[in-house]
């Protein structure tokens, strides 16, 4: 259904169900099962236990009747509609930050968890990429174009939190998945998030829009009525993010992906880019502020040997007034605030050698709550 | 804060309320309401009463059902000594209190019930993987599912990730037990003392490494590690087989926060830590070799300008632990990550980095040399990972299987598991 991760081809995908523990080849024995497996699966809600035996190493394909045993203890599951997805996670020690509490990478990273075992447990791509078995015919892929999070609490260390998630149409070319995150403990929505994507041929690079047989197949298991994580009047997630000004008011150059970065691919996993969009906010910002908001426009892959650039500014009020409050501070990034006493910043990541655009973004930050 | 929620999915107390305590206390708020009216500021108990009565709304008002219920606790504690004639025209708090607790108590039963559909039993005791300890107190346990998140290129949970979760279980444990002081391991006495644990030398073996979606069971236990060390052990299995994927173990010292020396172990930490401490031989064997220290011309490969960002940093701005393995890994040639998996890996702590540290990683493959890195043998490679100046953080000595040697040699088991 959606993509979470990169591309990957038609080869890969076939390696990844029979290399899944690392072979290079499947042992002949069990080659026609597998390749069963993959193709010809007839899509239905039910049997999340058909699919996920699927997806685990030898000896998991025979076991009927009682899927992966992490399915067995996943603490996620369909809701009773269908519609939507529900899992719970708790916040473990090595995804906390400086603010002991959660970080919005580790926060990004149980979305994309969550849309991924969505799109397991209703049968999609059971590799992990979400495809639809039209899609995979058509070497067709989900790209993110948009992702936008809010968090209202961050979680700390040991706390559970449950997130839902759905996905729905979004016009001719896109789909969208929505997600909201609660406490488990209190039952409050601590965070929503929408994500925009479209679809890509794999080979040619080039945007497609949804024909309607791949938009049947995932349709059944979307919300009837839209349903939105944050509601269209507050239309921030929705807002064109402008590119900022040269020259920046604060950057981080030469930041070089790591080896942790990378997807199967080879291609820089979503999150990362929120990392690096953070490396240039400046010290005091972090120090008193908590990230509220991030949204993030991708425009352009990222691959090995890239360096990129990091850089942030102060996002302008209005036009005359913000020229005339840019030139009164220093060009420190510290500058303005407005009435509700957040910061806001507009981000730029790009190529440090041409400067051609990665991603843009914005991010509104709110004081660090007294603790 | 179970209780609260406990409370919010349990109340309205008059219908599904199957303890009649609850009812007789709902009666007796209602009394309560006629006579708080003469009493002074006691507002706490009329809105209880009024509580009670009315359905509250499930979703963040919990804060607004306990307020009136800590009204009511604090009064309690306020009001003694209470004149004569006043305690005659009071309510019985005892009871209320008693009320109170058993209508919490039950709820707490039913709401665990109700939200979590425990799939195994062992699931009642830990649903969320949050560990527990068994094996007469000695041992703690904890399940990982690994995330989708967690997995490396191929396919397969990094080794950051199991050194992640080593340390995850190493606190769980520790809070576990009762003993965590500040959230980082330091126990109450040591605490007192600015003391902390910090940990000079690991040893990692792995077997196979486990992917998506499997769930790894985690041991993991302590010892005494010469007069003032600690030692902690891990040993990581397949949940559903009990295959061990995993062995690890390491050595602890205790150090001053604020002076940055070492420590003998104080007599008061000792009485806490020591009913812990097991004394069974390290899971690992303990690698006795030297690790050197390379150069700029001992190394093959050097990468430079290795700087931490934000996600690498703990609560004290210092570099997480495991974060170091990763930067070690960038130096290691791509041959050899393309073929190779890392099977044992030895780590000698010397020195912490912060945000602002700039590192280099140095590689130097052993033996055979950069010429023939493509091979069906083991490659063993030492490691240095140091700032700018030249200062050590962490020494380090890696040992690389081919990735696919493990099919050859177990072609004949393969059959049976497939049934």
């Amino acid at each position: 259904m959606l993509k979470v991760s990169c591309n990957v081809t038609m080869d890969q995908i076939a390696l990844a169900q029979c290399g899944f523990l690392g072979r290079p080849m499947p042992l002949p024995a069990f080659t026609p099962r597998r390749k069963a497996a993959v193709s010809g699966r007839p899509l239905s809600k039910a049997p999340v236990l058909a699919v996920v035996s699927d997806r685990g190493g030898l000896g998991r394909a025979i076991v009927s009747g009682s899927g992966s045993l992490a399915d067995r203890l996943r603490l996620g599951s369909l809701t009773e509609d269908g519609l939507s997805y529900k899992e719970m996670f708790v916040v473990r020690c090595y995804e906390v930050g400086i603010n002991k509490t959660a970080t919005v990478e580790t926060i990004a990273n149980l979305l994309q968890e969550v849309g991924c075992n969505h799109a397991q447990s209703v049968g999609f791509s059971t590799d992990g990429f979400a495809t639809t078995p039209t899609m995979r015919k058509l070497h067709l892929i989900w790209v993110t174009a948009r992702m936008h999070i809010e968090i209202y609490k961050y979680p700390a260390w040991g706390d559970v939190v449950e997130i839902e998630t759905w996905c729905q149409g979004d016009g001719r070319i896109g789909t969208r998945r929505d997600w909201i995150i609660k406490d488990c403990a209190t039952g409050q929505v601590i965070g929503r998030a929408t994500s925009k994507w479209l679809m890509m041929n794999q080979d040619t690079r080039r945007l497609q829009k949804v024909s309607d047989d791949v938009r049947e197949e995932y349709l059944i298991y979307c919300p009837r009525e839209p349903r939105l994580a944050i509601p269209e009047e507050d239309s921030s997630s929705l807002r064109k993010i402008p590119k900022l000004e040269d020259p920046a008011h604060s950057s981080k150059l030469g930041l070089v992906p790591r080896r942790a970065d990378f997807d199967m691919n080879q291609h820089v996993n979503n999150v990362s880019y929120i990392g690096w969009v953070l490396e240039s906010i400046p010290q005091e910002i972090i120090d008193s502020h908590e990230l509220q908001t991030i949204t993030l426009d991708y425009r352009r892959e990222c691959q090995h040997n890239d360096v990129v650039d990091s850089l942030t500014s102060v996002e302008p009020v209005g036009d005359a007034e913000a020229v005339s409050k840019l030139q009164g501070t220093n060009g420190s990034a510290a500058g303005m605030e407005n009435k509700e006493d957040l910061r806001r910043f507009l981000h730029l990541l790009r190529l440090s050698g041409d400067g051609l655009e990665i991603n843009r973004g914005r991010t509104e930050w709110r004081k660090k709550p007294a603790r | 804060m179970v209780a609260t929620a406990a409370t919010s999915a349990f109340i309205p107390v008059p219908s599904p309320s199957p303890d009649s305590g609850a009812k007789a206390t709902a009666k007796k708020l209602s009394n309560l309401g006629g006579m708080k009216s003469k009493s002074a500021g006691s507002s706490g108990g009329l809105q209880v009463k009024a509580n009670a009565q009315a359905p509250p709304k499930i979703n963040g008002t919990s804060v607004g059902l306990t307020t009136p219920v800590e009204g009511v606790r604090n009064e309690c504690e306020t009001s003694s000594p209470p004149p004569r004639t006043f305690i005659n025209t009071l309510p019985d708090w005892s009871m209320l209190l008693a009320a109170i607790t058993t209508i919490f108590l039950a709820a707490e039963k039913q709401w665990m019930m109700l939200d979590w559909k425990p799939r195994r039993p062992d699931m009642l005791i830990d649903p969320f993987g949050l560990g527990r300890i068994v094996q007469d107190g000695f041992v703690f346990r904890q399940n990982f599912s690994i995330r989708s998140y967690e997995i490396g290129a191929d396919r397969t949970a990094s080794i950051e990730t199991l050194m992640n979760h080593l340390q995850e279980s190493a606190l769980n444990h520790v809070k576990g037990a009762g003993l965590l002081g500040d959230g980082f391991g330091s126990t109450p006495e040591m605490c007192k003392k600015n003391l902390i644990w910090v940990v000079t030398r690991m040893q990692v073996v792995v077997d196979r490494y486990p992917t998506w979606g499997d769930v790894v069971e985690v041991d993991t236990w302590v010892s005494p590690s010469g007069k003032n060390g600690m030692r902690r052990d891990w040993l990581l299995r397949d949940y559903k087989t009990g295959e061990i994927l995993t062995r690890a173990s390491s050595v602890w010292v205790m150090m001053n926060k604020k002076t940055r020396r070492l420590s003998k172990i104080p007599e008061e930490v000792r009485g806490e830590i020591e009913p812990y401490f097991m004394n069974s031989a390290p899971v690992v064997e303990e690698d006795s070799r030297k690790l050197q220290k390379l150069d700029d011309n001992t190394a093959d490969y050097v990468r430079t300008g290795l700087t931490p960002r934000w996600s690498d940093l703990d609560v004290n701005q210092h570099v997480n632990n495991v974060k170091y393995i990763g930067w070690i890994l960038e130096s290691a040639p791509l041959p050899i990550l393309e073929s190779h998996e890392l099977s044992a890996m030895t780590l000698e702590y010397r020195r912490e980095c912060g945000r602002d540290s700039v590192l280099q990683s140095l590689t130097a493959v052993s033996g055979t040399g950069v010429g023939n890195l493509v091979n069906l043998d083991d490659i063993e490679c030492q490691h240095l990972l140091r700032l700018e100046d030249g200062a050590e953080i962490v020494r380090g000595r890696t040992l690389w299987r081919p990735k696919y040697a493990k099919n050859f040699g177990t072609l004949g088991q393969v059959p049976a598991e497939s049934s």
